[in-house]
């Protein structure tokens, strides 16, 4: 006799279900020690039979206990899908299944909001699915070979100039310039972005800098990674290689005492500085870590005890556009010299074009870069309800600052870069593609990276707990037991891979429109079978 | 002879009756054909003779695609240049140009041989294949080809000589052999720019072969024989050829590991901040890596019988016992904690233990009070160590003497005190016989005589013989109960007649006067015991009344009830007369005897009053149960309780006054804490069906155990690892072991427990991985 009540937590009110088959079990114990949200345990089950053998009723009872391998029906410890029973059950004998009759988001507010980690859940439809590359060089003019004709895959960091403006002096038949222009970095359209030290464990965010350098020394891609607001290795910034990290300063500031003590000790400039004032996973919200992932190195980088880091909505010194970019892009540009170009990043928003506007009227030309953050980014931890209901898609957003600058004649002369959601299907080429030719001029993707490295999660609910510090992975956790977990050299490799064919596909998309620079602008390359974000792009419209 | 003139004055002749006319002279046999062209295309090609002769072509200005489709037996000349695609698709003509070629010369050719006796154009030679079926296509070409050449050539042999070249950097132009996967490339002179996964190589003698066995043919064709001295120094020869597919494999990029040790900032980036071998742990690790590691919790937790139980009585130890068929010892244990497991758990507590026992959410309660029946015969010796100290008890009930008993058993000189004639206040006194066996009792006390205690019956203790106690003993025991009836004022309450008195003079054996319709007051277990002794005594009717849910044992009612009696409530009396009871209501109970049962207080003059504390009636003790410098007090002098709390009391008494006697610190009895009930795993045992109840002193099977191991093995043979072992002492206690080399953390050793001793928990013994800083 069960004593359950109806308002008992069961697994059916759990966002994923245990599919066990105790048939199948060798009750090896691997799934239990692997699971890292103790979201399964032994236990015994009761099999209390009476049965009748022969021609009349003639009761034979038996019973027999048989150890099973249970779900737990607790909020605090539900299954979240990581399904990594599921890969280390010898016998497919369990896996978890995704629940739709759940009620977790429903049951699950005891302390407050809810906090995940991942991308958007309910905001994944993808403009770029119903874009397609259709204007195909077919006897008009010859297509390019993608695989044996040279291309030009570089795009600028830093504030271009227009021709007029170019400081030359004409002496004896040469030219020369009269005086310093604003830095410009060309480099690959693909920037690693913007995944602290703290959100990512130490082998994580070691393994995307190791792809970074690997990328640029062994296969000659000048790929950039963004430090995120976590602040930098002291070792990697008294190497060369800090020349591939664009450095980043956000709201919290966190790490830039040891940036700055670094500074005497740096052999080379880094690529670049990224003020972030806001992401898309969580626009209006600042950074946040929770105090699970604060440990003692994170401590030390960022200067703070371990308590849960949230970084303020806003940059406490700036109070307007113009404040921004007289004090932030300033400082930083003079922390090194004028030598480094700074950009700033923003969630997309219904006021970004504004911001745009405004950076491109900066006299002083020192906005080197203009990143625009879009609601299907991923994030470390956030509350659920601003990665679900804030934010703005990035594709028509990136396209208004782009036709804004076109209408002023000024389109190039501060880098665009979009990003969130870029790769969220798959392939990250496609995405970076059809954003180059709406006006882009290079992307930025984070979540894609540590799915390479091995994340599980993904925007249908799959595990997401990014911010618990339990990261089945070693990921996105600072517990050296799970930190452990991964290799930093396989999953260094499988961004390398990636992004060699990522370079590939890039090609295989600029060939047939015949462009061998990437065709920023060219949206007339793209038709859409959806009417309405044909409209608002400004492509034609197909079907 | 075929011969045509294409052009007829302003009239020139179109591709298509050309190649018509053409056709047609073939199919009628004609073999040889001189054609004036004016730029028509696709001159020689595809024809073949109807009786497989030669086809011969002389052509002059001819247009595109000069020799295109041609089938072998056809030989085309071009005195001069031609245009573009000479050779398109060739499948086996010998076509030859005597001046330059245009671009896309030899263009998919896969037979036959062209020879270009100038230059040629871009493109030229690409998409070059060869079908193994027929002979491979050469294309010879005297002088140079443009950029782009032999592109996506699968095979076929190509021969560039490189005369007239010396202005040029390569005699292929740039980019030649872009996407080549076959065939070979000749050159003579310079060739740069050529795809990076082409091989350069010397010519081998079968190069010079083939070479020197065409380069006749071709000079002759061309009309150059002179240049034949010039070409064959063979020196000036390389040749071009791409990589086999296997060769062709992408060369593997440096390995991850190696760029990390050699490329990678040393020890990696955050080295100075993270220690880290970089060693990777699977997700089924043992040891240190574990998330979880097994605790074997024996004995943590108390089961809920002992838990519930206020004397702490331990009885899934004795059960244990009884299963591992060690019966003295199961029926000696429950002595450690009271001296009346007859009298009291056999007879007449309510058996709280049973009330939580586990086994009670299975079917029924494993029958821990009837097993203290097992151990009122049970006997112990005395302490052989004596301290010396001597410890006066005042109060002779079940409190002072489970003091006694404690005290008693830990050497000390115990004399218990108590104005009654007999030992064992309320069990004695108050307690029907019927519920509580006399003969029962009178053995349960022998034992704690024979323990050693001292009893001085009959009594008095005032407070001139307290202070004559607490001069000679190191410490003293206060236990007098609560023996002053309490009632309320109500109107008529001098009408009264105090239940606890009655009771008492029933058991002193006396006859004490009764009404014949009684009415009590109170529904406790002493209001039934009250109503049960008034139905003895020759009451006709007992009513009782609560103000309140009657607090009796179901039990007790039940036997009022079977004898007659009612219980009404709830009833607030306000006025007794002699007629009965009335409520403030105006209901009327009627009775001529009104019983009052509602309990009692302790009786406390004796003692100093100036040095005690009292709460209304009962008296304040300490923590440690002190009421006064080495006074310590225990039972219903404190509050009204239970019998089982009175011994319960006692032993936390004792254990402070002996303390205090050896002038040690008195460090108060823990109470462990209850056994979570999710701990145990109650799967295993199978509902029983009442009739099949064994007898209590054979209820071992039933019970689980909670808490305490029962050795069952289960965890040894489940662990999947093999990691448990189990190790027995010399004094046969045992211990189960898991081994963390072993151990990989999965709990299975927890989750199948029947007893709840295996838990998971946390694995925090730290790993040392991160610091702030090295200055290192």
């Amino acid at each position: 006799m069960e004593t359950v009540r109806t308002q008992d937590i069961g697994i059916n009110d759990l966002n994923w279900k245990i599919e066990y088959n105790q048939e199948r079990c060798t009750m090896c114990g691997s799934c239990v020690a692997s699971c890292t949200f103790n979201a399964i345990e032994p236990a015994m089950s009761r099999r209390s039979i009476t049965v009748s053998k022969g021609a009349q009723p003639d009761p034979k009872h038996k019973q027999i206990t048989i150890p099973v391998i249970k779900q737990k029906a607790s909020l605090a410890d539900a299954c979240v899908g990581c399904g990594m029973c599921e890969k280390v059950c010898p016998n497919n004998a369990i896996r978890p299944v995704r629940n739709e009759d759940t009620r977790k988001t429903l049951l699950s507010r005891d302390n407050g909001p809810i906090k995940r980690g991942g991308r958007t859940n309910l905001n994944a439809q993808r403009t770029f699915d119903s874009i397609v590359v259709g204007r195909i060089s077919q006897m008009t003019d010859p297509s390019l070979d993608s695989q044996r004709h040279t291309f030009d895959i570089r795009a600028p960091f830093g504030r271009v100039l227009s021709p007029h403006e170019l400081p030359f002096n004409l002496k004896n038949g040469k030219l020369s310039l009269a005086k310093k222009t604003p830095p410009v970095n060309w480099i690959y359209p693909l920037i690693f972005s913007d995944m602290s030290i703290g959100a990512l464990s130490t082998r994580a965010w070691e393994s995307v800098a190791m792809a970074t350098a690997y990328l640029n020394e062994k296969c000659g891609l000048p790929v950039r990674m963004s430090s995120g607001e976590g602040g930098m290795p002291v070792k990697l910034m008294e190497s060369e290689s800090l020349q591939y990290m664009i450095l980043q300063i956000a709201s919290g500031h966190f790490g830039w005492n040891r940036i700055i003590q670094a500074m005497p000790k740096m052999k080379v400039d880094p690529a670049g500085v990224l003020i972030k004032i806001g992401q898309g996973a969580k626009p209006g919200d600042g950074g946040l870590l929770p105090a699970a992932k604060v440990a003692e190195h994170v401590q030390a980088i960022r200067g703070v005890p371990k308590a849960t880091l949230s970084s303020p909505p806003n940059h406490q010194g700036l109070y307007s556009i113009e404040e921004s970019v007289q004090k932030m892009h300033l400082s930083l540009n003079a922390a090194f010299g004028f030598r480094v170009p700074v950009a700033i990043k923003c969630a997309a928003s219904a006021t970004s074009v504004s911001v745009y506007n405004n950076l491109l009227r900066d006299p002083y030309k020192i906005c080197g870069g203009f990143f625009l953050d879009g609601i299907q980014g991923g994030t470390g931890a956030a509350n659920e309800i601003s990665l679900d209901h804030t934010g703005h898609p990035v594709v028509s957003k990136l396209r208004e600052c782009y036709l804004a600058a076109v209408k002023q004649g000024l389109q190039g002369q501060i880098p665009l870069y979009a990003g969130g959601g870029i790769g969220m299907t798959g392939n990250a080429a496609a995405d970076a593609f059809k954003m180059i030719c709406l006006g882009a001029n290079g992307v930025f993707c984070g979540k894609l990276l540590i799915q390479l490295l091995g994340c599980v999660g993904n925007e249908h609910g799959r595990c997401n707990a990014c911010n618990t510090g339990k990261c089945p992975t070693g990921i996105c956790t600072q517990d050296p037991r799970l930190v452990k977990r991964l290799d930093v050299d396989r999953g260094a490799q499988k961004i390398v891979d990636y992004v060699l064919a990522f370079d590939q596909e890039l090609r295989k998309l600029m060939a047939p429109i015949g462009n061998s620079s990437l065709p920023v602008g060219r949206s007339d390359a793209l038709v859409s079978t959806d009417k309405s974000i044909a409209d608002k792009l400004g492509i034609q419209y197909v079907c | 002879m075929f011969k045509i003139d294409t052009l007829q004055g302003h009239e020139r002749m179109s591709t298509q009756d050309l190649l018509l006319a053409i056709g047609e002279a073939v199919a009628n046999g004609e073999t040889d054909f001189d054609i004036v062209a004016s730029g028509q295309h696709d001159i020689g090609g595809p024809l073949w003779h109807p009786e497989g002769k030669k086809l011969k072509f002389h052509v002059t200005n001819a247009g595109q695609r000069v020799g295109s489709m041609c089938l072998d037996n056809t030989e085309i000349i071009v005195d001069e240049s031609a245009s573009a695609d000479v050779g398109w698709l060739n499948a086996g003509g010998k076509i030859t140009i005597k001046g330059d070629a245009g671009d896309t010369a030899g263009h998919c050719s896969a037979g036959g041989k062209i020879y270009i006796g100038g230059r040629a154009g871009t493109r030229s030679g690409s998409l070059m294949k060869h079908d193994p079926l027929y002979d491979e296509p050469e294309l010879w070409i005297l002088k140079n080809v443009g950029s782009f050449s032999f592109e996506f050539m699968g095979g076929g042999r190509a021969v560039v000589c490189g005369v007239d070249c010396e202005e040029f950097t390569s005699v292929l132009g740039d980019r030649a052999c872009v996407g080549m996967v076959g065939g070979v490339v000749y050159f003579r002179g310079k060739a740069n720019g050529y795809a990076s996964d082409i091989k350069l190589l010397d010519l081998e003698a079968d190069d010079i072969a083939f070479l020197e066995g065409g380069l006749d043919s071709f000079l002759t064709s061309i009309e150059r024989p002179e240049l034949h001295d010039i070409l064959a120094d063979w020196s000036q020869w390389q040749k071009l050829r791409p990589l086999s597919f296997e060769e062709h494999q992408p060369k593997p990029k440096p390995d991850f590991k190696d760029f990390r040790l050699n490329d990678w900032v040393k020890g990696g980036i955050f080295s100075d901040v993270a220690m880290d071998d970089f060693d990777v742990k699977s997700t089924v690790v043992t040891g240190l890596y574990r998330q979880r590691i097994p605790s074997w919790d024996n004995a943590k937790y108390a089961a809920p019988c002992e838990f519930n139980c206020p004397a702490g009585i331990p009885s899934q130890r004795r059960y244990d016992l009884i299963r591992e068929g060690k019966l003295e010892e199961a029926y000696k244990l429950v002595l450690d904690y009271t001296p009346f497991p007859g009298s009291v758990c056999g007879s007449v507590c309510p058996n709280l233990c049973m009330e939580g026992c586990t086994r009670a959410t299975i079917d029924e309660a494993v029958q821990i009070g009837e097993l203290g029946f097992s151990s009122v015969y049970a006997k112990i010796d005395p302490p052989t160590i004596k301290t010396g100290k001597k410890i006066a008890v005042i109060g002779g009930g079940v409190a002072g003497l489970s003091a006694a008993w404690q005290l008693a058993r830990k050497g000390h000189l115990v004399t218990v005190y108590d104005d009654a004639a007999k030992m064992g206040g309320k069990l004695e006194q108050v307690i029907p016989r019927g519920r509580l066996s006399q003969e029962l009792l009178q053995t349960e006390l022998q034992r704690i005589v024979d323990m050693g205690v001292n009893f001085e019956s009959s009594c008095t203790v005032d407070a001139a013989k307290f202070n004559e106690i607490k001069k000679q003993y190191d410490a003293v025991v206060v236990a007098t109960g609560g023996h002053n009836p309490r009632f309320f004022p109500w109107e008529g309450a001098d009408k009264l007649v105090k239940g606890l008195y009655f009771l008492k003079a029933v058991n002193r054996g006396e006859t004490p006067k009764i009404g014949k319709h009684v009415i009590v007051i109170g529904c406790g277990n002493s209001g039934m015991d009250t109503a049960v002794g008034a139905y003895q005594m020759g009451a006709e009717t007992v009513t009782c009344i609560d103000v309140q849910k009657p607090a009796a044992f179901k039990k007790e009612i039940t036997h009022v009830e079977e004898l007659g009696g009612r219980l009404i409530w709830p009833f607030m009396t306000a006025k007794i007369t002699d007629d009965g009871l009335y409520d403030g209501n105006g209901n009327f109970i009627p009775g001529d005897m009104v019983i009052v049962s509602i309990g009692e207080a302790p009786i406390l003059d004796y003692l100093p009053q100036n040095q005690i504390k009292k709460f209304r009636d009962w008296i304040v003790a300490k923590k440690d149960q002190s009421v006064m410098d080495g006074v310590f007090a225990a039972g219903d002098v404190i509050k009204p309780g239970r019998l089982v709390d009175a011994i319960g009391a006692g032993i936390n008494a004792a254990n402070s006054a002996a303390a205090y006697a050896l002038g040690e610190p008195i460090i108060p009895l823990v109470t462990k804490e209850q056994i979570p009930a999710q701990r145990i795993t109650k799967e295993y045992f199978e509902k029983c069906h009442h009739c099949d109840l064994p007898e209590a002193s054979q209820d071992h099977a039933r019970c689980i155990s909670c808490g305490t191991c029962r050795d069952c093995r289960m965890c040894i043979e489940s662990c999947p690892e093999k990691a448990i072992s189990r190790s027995e002492a010399e004094d046969s206690t045992f211990e189960y072991v898991s081994d963390p080399d072993k151990c990989i953390g999965c709990g299975i050793c927890a989750g199948i427990c029947p007893c709840g001793i295996w838990s998971l928990k946390p694995n925090d013994e730290p790993i040392k991985m991160y610091r702030t800083y090295n200055k290192n």
